[in-house]
């Protein structure tokens, strides 16, 4: 199954990401960044496309000063 | 002869639905059992083995069929769920313990994330725990409210087990909330750390 990987600058955009995102009541899970996007150790935000709805989650992020890399990954 | 259903069942069910229907024959009379995979076939075959009888087992299109014949009486004293745990091969024998609902000391925040992202990994990792144990606030990632709960229970699903201290969940008074898991105690928790051969804690 394919989910949206959502890849940020700093562990303190995701941290307010994830903040941000509960607050809308959106479902996510909290990953560690896959290996195969970044080599850096950082935290990631995965989303079920069904789920997703790119303009009110790119609305909510742009508006606090937080870039993200919109990523694909499929799940056996 | 009787023929029981153990199709697309998980460990513990084909055992304790072979024991059950073993106590239902008579002496000398056959059961045939029928599975899909080659786990569960294992299992059932050292469990038949361990109670004194000798199964045979057959493959039909891709169905297997073990046969034995009730030569002995089944022991009721027998907890078949010992058949099951030993033989999932895609489990490693570590447990993890999870002391807290963060990883780490330090930020809370941090260590919040980092608590959820170490539980989402879990599925994908190759040499997966064959235990996980809540104990104090790691009740609390147990609920049913629990941002991993989802993950939990596809962890579960893979056979891995889910133990939750029961005097944590009841300290915190959640024990209604409970969404994934075991309740347990100190004995049982005890008994599984000594018995296997690493534990990580968290």
């Amino acid at each position: 199954m394919k989910y949206f990987i959502l890849i940020f600058e700093s562990t303190h955009h995701s941290l307010k990401s994830e903040k941000l995102l509960t607050g809308l009541g959106i479902k996510f899970d909290i990953i560690p960044t896959p290996k195969e996007i970044s080599s850096d150790c950082g935290m990631a935000i995965r989303i079920n496309p069904a789920l997703f709805d790119e303009q009110l989650v790119s609305s909510i992020l742009n508006k606090n000063n937080i870039t993200f890399h919109l990523h694909e990954k499929v799940y056996k | 002869m009787k023929t029981i259903d153990a199709k697309g069942q998980l460990c513990p069910i084909p055992l304790i639905m072979t024991k059950k229907a073993l106590g239902e024959l008579k002496e000398n009379e056959t059961l045939e059992v029928l599975m899909d995979n080659e786990t569960s076939v294992k299992n059932v075959t050292r469990y038949l083995e361990e109670m004194g009888m000798k199964p045979s087992t057959g493959k039909k299109d891709s169905i297997y069929h073990v046969f034995v014949n009730k030569t002995s009486e089944v022991s009721e004293n027998v907890n078949v769920e010992d058949f099951c745990t030993i033989n999932n091969e895609r489990l490693s024998d570590y447990i993890v313990s999870f002391q807290k609902n963060k990883l780490g000391e330090g930020s809370e925040e941090l260590g919040t994330i980092l608590a959820k992202a170490f539980i989402n990994t879990l599925p994908e990792v190759e040499a997966k725990p064959k235990k996980l144990i809540f104990l104090n606030s790691g009740i609390y990632l147990v609920l049913k409210d629990s941002p991993v709960i989802d993950t939990l229970k596809k962890l579960e699903q893979m056979g891995i087990e889910i133990l939750v201290c029961g005097t944590c969940l009841d300290y915190y008074k959640k024990k209604e909330e409970l969404g994934v898991g075991i309740v347990s105690n100190m004995y049982v928790i005890l008994e599984s750390l000594s018995k296997t051969s690493k534990v990580i804690y968290l």
